[in-house]
């Protein structure tokens, strides 16, 4: 290597952080499944990139003794779609990384990079949002907590300030239960233009999020309480529709926003159907 | 044509052999474009315009020169104004020049030591526009007060009778018998519009080349192609060079469609190999792939049909607006077919086919597997299951009972000399269980539907030929002009030598298209590759053999007309087949003692006219003889999504009449990769327009079937009608597989919902309006 | 970001002097320096698949993959995978079965079926659609490839059966 190499290995998280708040115009590389996306399409052009792949701190599932689960940021999909212990609530984290592209590209983005992109028409945020997970941030100068509900700000937007990044994300011991992501997309592989993650607890306990359907995923303590009491076919539409009224998605070449607002209630009824009937296998 | 269509193979015709270039393909050294590098080469990259339509006042080159590594900029400054190309209308300059017609216009080119120094140099030219009013749309282009894209359309070169006018590009019409008369002697006529959108071909392997000149300023051109001998007539018509400077040769092609068939960036890349004096080598991005080239036409399509209450059809008018985009290109081609084929495959006593072509402010349309057709066979097909569940007749008896035959003439008057579509509807009848099928299900999910459509389409077209060498030890060398673009042509055209010659496969050696060496063959596109080409390797086999059997003769001491050729490449007395004599002795004696070294020949153009002027009365025809019919009959079954209107075809059935078989699994192939193809185009696949911008040229946003799109049972059958015309009888299916594909497709989904749905793609989005909203901008029927 | 520095990487078993500057992808570096050109450009997004290769023994993007971060993989390209048994298996169901047209696709689609083959050597026909959706083809249709990888599964497990 040269003496000013353009892309750094740091080998732990402190010395990565340190990079990224001290070189100019550094940007954080993870799987590079849309970094090195958007260099190649000419879009972003780093003068420097710190590689995050290779320290052991950010990579790979840890199960605390109480439960609680924390996935390292550079954690892959593929990784996170297999791995058994996200199970109950939380398969809807699995089931939704299995969804993400196809297996190349799932072999090598990471979670940790798919948040800090904030696609809305990504994956994992709506997944995150149902599961109620915590975004653990670092940089040099700490870390700090932040509720998934407040990480996502706007379109390719997050509460990151520059040289901070993803370290992991945590979640609350997974009820026992099911956790569903139903995605609409047009080919197997493609954003979805409309999907809707589902935990639904053995207790009756339900959470909802939807995403394409705006900035960022869509979701409401009204409706969960709704569901939450009853899973009939009338709350689902009362629940559908008080999401479809919050929803504020746009037109792109996938779908109009007026379809993805009439898809809300419709999805939703139909994942939550999908909840029932795996509930009631797994039981 | 001196082959006995009803002699059963002995060698290689009829065998599923596969491709010659299989082991390469396979094991990755196949050489495409992109994998071709020379000695001091340099890399290429276009800029592109921002513009719609816009005058070019200036250029500024400098800060872009001065960036180390780049080597040449060219620019239509570097082109005279009458250096201008066209397949029927020359009005396309090599790059931009005085003015953009779209945006993403090839405007400028740079060489650089890398593709990205190219790519920055490029993005470092400045260019002063003057912008003008852009024309969007062919209504909008057609307006009196539209701003004019071509102002000097008069004075370009054109192959036929255009009728240009303002942004009028061409029109054609096709009369025959009395149109009036036809809707008074309907019992019902049935009316309505339709439309069809852009679609993209997405050839896996992107546009490229590679030129290079020598110190005699003589001029190699490698590129992705569909045909050498266009590559070689466009760039020497937009460099105002002679032909004979310029040698273009093919490596292997990842495919086409049609994309590849007219000239994309060889002009571009060859104006730089001279401008730099260094190789060059050019490889469009994905993005200006898509943004750059060429796309099927989107087509609006008035249908107009009368019928009597038995089902008989009467009458059919048709009346096309297409967009042709910013140049001529394939379009009025494409227009005049269409339109030829607007009767469909039935027997039509009055009609009336006319269509508009209009210049347009977006990227130039051109052919696509079809040409026209798909579009076409959606409108009438669609139309024809609307008119059997009004008259309350089963779809397949419906077409059964109007169908053309063997000996019918088509629209225009050209007879049909073979016709096996009556056999193709009858098996996927069977195949499906159309009969029994309980044809329309719901349960709480999704709905069931099946559905069916018939097409047409025709192989020739212009010229080709093919010359056969009996090498000096015997084995045998083939050269046409024919590029294979993946679909097999070398391995079929190997098939039909060995077969007239019966000599092993392996024995024939295929030359590469060169237009140094081979001889004319107008294109790898129109289906004719095995019928035109495949002729003429049949007709040089011949030769070759006369030939043969004349040395023979001298050898063993008979009469020529006593001979026979044997398997195994030897010349025996028929009857005694101990009495044989090599070709490779025969060779020998050719080249060092008498006659010289064998060379069989033979060229032609397809010569049955299309018009019967004492039939049909046609304006505005671009060709004047076309090729032999082929013909096919789909069926699908196709599940609707209740929840998102997501519409999938479980399990489909394509029979295709494709004459005879050369190759049976080649067949399977082009039969299968049409279905998906035209699946896409049915169900998703759509070029969206921003204003004038390309708003999905990528692949993340512009989306192709994958595995899982595809059916999950897909039956090609293979219908053989052993056309008279034919080498061994065969036609063609390289296009048939694909214009019936959105017709059925929709004719199954309307059955499903009850609904008539006139307008593709069949998104999601539009499916589940349909179910649960009343339609929109649907013209109803008119009835008597 | 233009500085542009010397790495080695290990590709189809041996290791190899190349230079890369950071935007380098490992696709620009195998192609245009080792001149492995089996491996190809279709979309530089991660999107076609034809520039598919092993990155320890994982399938991956070479598109989306930068040089400089490669230099601790093992790196399998088509050309490598030539002589490996499970490889040739595949390349003759292939050949057999015509599951390629044009071929420009054909060694992404190889390399992702045989990572599919090496780590299941029963797969349905469900999960060669699923596995294999991340490369496209637009000549064959599809049917052809999935035939011929269970044909090589049904090759491989009959050998198997024969040791």
């Amino acid at each position: 290597m040269t003496s000013s190499p353009a892309l750094f290995h740091p080998r732990n998280l402190s010395e990565a952080l340190d990079l990224l708040a001290t070189t100019a115009d550094a940007r954080p590389l993870s799987g590079g499944a849309s970094l090195v996306a958007m260099m190649n399409a000419g879009l972003v052009a780093p003068a420097a990139l710190v590689s995050l792949t290779r320290i052991p701190e950010l990579c790979g599932i840890r199960v605390s003794a109480a439960g609680d689960i924390a996935i390292g940021a550079a954690t892959r999909h593929n990784e996170i779609a297999g791995d058994g212990r996200l199970s109950g609530t939380a398969a809807v984290l699995a089931d939704a990384a299995a969804q993400i592209a196809g297996t190349a590209v799932r072999n090598m983005g990471t979670i940790g990079g798919a948040m800090a992109h904030a696609d809305p028409a990504l994956d994992f945020p709506s997944a995150l949002v149902a599961v109620e997970a915590t975004v653990e941030i670092a940089s040099s100068a700490g870390r700090r907590l932040v509720p998934i509900r407040e990480f996502f700000v706007d379109w390719y937007t997050t509460v990151l300030a520059p040289s901070e990044i993803v370290a992991a994300v945590h979640i609350h011991k997974p009820k026992h239960g099911v956790g569903i992501y139903l995605k609409h997309a047009r080919v197997a592989g493609d954003f979805a233009i409309v999907s809707v993650a589902v935990t639904l607890a053995r207790d009756g306990e339900v959470h909802v999020a939807i995403g394409g359907c705006g900035p960022s995923p869509l979701a409401s303590a009204e409706a969960d309480r709704i569901l939450s009491s009853d899973l009939s076919r009338s709350a689902s539409s009362r629940a559908g529709d008080l999401l479809a009224a919050l929803a504020n998605p746009v037109d792109d070449v996938r779908g109009t926003a007026k379809y993805r607002k009439v898809l809300i209630p419709r999805m939703l009824a139909r994942a939550l159907h999908d909840a029932v009937a795996a509930s009631r296998s797994a039981a | 044509m001196g082959t006995d269509v009803n002699k059963p193979f002995q060698g290689e015709v009829g065998r599923p052999v596969p491709q010659l270039e299989a082991q390469e393909k396979v094991c990755g050294s196949a050489q495409f474009i992109a994998d071709l590098y020379r000695p001091n080469m340099l890399y290429g990259a276009v800029l592109q315009s921002p513009h719609a339509h816009a005058r070019i006042l200036k250029y500024d080159l400098s800060q872009a020169l001065a960036i180390a590594g780049v080597r040449a900029i060219v620019t239509g400054d570097d082109l005279q104004e009458n250096w201008r190309m066209g397949a029927f209308i020359k009005d396309e300059h090599a790059l931009a020049k005085g003015k953009v017609r779209y945006v993403g216009e090839a405007i400028a080119a740079v060489a650089a030591d890398t593709e990205a120094i190219a790519r920055k140099a490029a993005a470092a030219i400045i260019v002063t526009y003057q912008e003008l009013p852009a024309a969007l749309s062919p209504e909008e282009a057609l307006l009196s007060d539209a701003a004019i894209i071509h102002e000097a359309a008069r004075e370009y070169v054109k192959v036929f009778d255009t009728g240009t006018k303002a942004n009028l590009c061409s029109r054609t019409s096709f009369r025959e018998g009395d149109i009036d008369q036809g809707w008074r002697d309907s019992d019902r006529v049935f009316e309505a519009r339709y439309q069809t959108q852009a679609q993209a071909h997405v050839s896996l392997e992107p546009c490229g080349a590679l030129a290079e000149m020598d110190a005699n300023g003589r001029v190699t051109l490698w590129s992705a192609n569909q045909s050498v001998f266009r590559v070689q007539a466009n760039v020497s018509e937009s460099l105002g060079m002679p032909m004979s400077r310029l040698r273009c040769l093919t490596p292997r092609i990842g495919a086409g469609f049609g994309n590849k068939m007219e000239p994309h960036i060889q002009p571009i890349t060859v104006l730089l190999a001279m401008k730099a004096k260094r190789p060059v080598k050019l490889i469009l991005s994905r993005e200006q792939d898509f943004e750059m080239v060429r796309a099927r036409h989107p087509f609006n399509i008035r249908v107009k049909t009368g019928v009597k209450c038995d089902g008989t059809l009467i009458a059919r008018e048709v009346e096309a607006l297409l967009d042709c985009g910013a140049f001529g290109d394939d379009s009025p081609g494409v227009l005049g077919y269409a339109l030829l084929m607007s009767c469909g495959p039935y027997r039509f006593p009055h009609a009336y086919c006319h269509g508009r072509l209009a210049y347009t402010n977006k990227m130039r349309f051109g052919a696509f597997r079809g040409f026209g057709v798909p579009q076409m066979t959606f409108a009438i097909e669609t139309q024809l299951d609307e008119i059997a569940d009004a008259l309350n007749l089963d779809p397949i008896e419906f077409r059964l009972k109007n169908l053309k035959r063997e000996g019918d003439r088509w629209l225009g008057g050209q007879t049909i000399a073979s016709n096996g579509l009556a056999e193709c509807l009858d098996k996927v009848r069977k195949a499906s269980g159309w009969n029994g099928a309980r044809r329309r299900s719901d349960d709480a999910e999704s709905r069931r539907a099946f559905g069916v459509a018939c097409s047409a389409h025709i192989s020739g077209l212009l010229s080709t030929g093919a010359i056969i060498r009996l090498l000096e030890d015997g084995t045998v060398l083939l050269n046409t002009g024919s590029v294979d673009i993946g679909q097999g042509s070398n391995t079929i055209l190997s098939q039909i030598c060995a077969e007239a010659l019966r000599i092993p496969l392996d024995r024939v050696g295929i030359a590469s298209p060169d237009t140094d060496g081979s001889p004319y063959n107008w294109g790898t596109t129109a289906s004719r590759v095995t019928y035109m080409t495949g002729t003429s390797v049949v007709g040089a086999a011949a030769e070759v053999e006369r030939k043969i059997k004349d040395h023979a003769a001298e050898i063993l001491e008979c009469a020529p007309a006593d001979l026979e050729l044997i398997p195994g490449g030897l010349v025996a007395i028929k009857g005694i087949p101990h009495r044989h004599v090599s070709f490779a002795a025969i060779s020998g004696r050719a080249h060092w003692a008498a006659g010289g070294p064998i060379i069989g020949s033979h060229s032609w153009v397809f010569d049955q006219k299309t018009v019967d002027p004492k039939r049909a009365s046609v304006t505005g025809l671009p060709f004047s003889q076309i090729g032999a019919f082929v013909f096919n009959a789909t069926v699908v079954d196709v599940e609707i999504d209740e929840t998102t209107g997501k519409c999938r075809v479980n399990r489909a059935w394509s029979a295709c009449d494709v004459g005879r078989a050369i190759n049976p699994q080649m067949v399977e192939g082009q039969i299968e990769g049409a279905f998906v193809q035209g699946l896409g185009y049915a169900l998703f696949e759509e070029i969206v327009w921003n204003g004038a911008q390309i708003a999905n040229p990528t692949l993340m946003d512009y989306k192709i079937p994958t595995f899982v799109e595809a059916p999950s049972e897909l039956y090609s059958i293979i219908v053989e009608s052993n056309d008279p015309t034919g080498p061994y009888g065969a036609k063609s299916v390289g296009e048939i597989g694909i214009n019936s594909v959105a017709a059925a497709i929709t004719n199954a989904v309307n059955t499903g919902l009850g609904v008539r749905l006139r307008r593709l793609p069949l998104t999601p989005e539009r499916v589940l309006q349909a179910m649960i909203g009343p339609e929109q901008n649907q013209e109803t029927a008119l009835s008597k | 970001m233009s500085e542009r520095a010397t790495i080695v990487l290990n590709v189809n078993g041996a290791a190899f002097d190349t230079s890369a500057v950071a935007y380098d992808t490992l696709l620009t570096v195998i192609r245009d320096q080792l001149f492995l050109t089996g491996t190809k450009r279709g979309c530089n997004q991660g999107v076609c698949g034809a520039c598919t290769v092993l990155s320890d023994s994982r399938p991956v993007r070479s598109c989306l993959s930068l040089a400089l971060d490669c230099e601790d993989k093992r790196i399998d390209t088509i050309e490598g995978l030539c002589d490996h048994p499970l490889m040739q298996a595949l390349q003759r169901s292939f050949i057999a079965g015509g599951a390629f047209q044009c071929g420009f696709c054909t060694p992404g689609m190889l390399v992702a079926a045989f990572a599919l083959l090496m780590n299941n050597r029963r797969p349905s026909e469900a999960d060669i659609r699923r596995t294999l959706s991340g490369n496209l083809c637009r000549c064959t249709g599809y049917k052809k490839i999935i035939e011929a990888v269970l044909g090589a599964a049904h090759a491989l497990q009959d050998g198997d059966r024969r040791e």
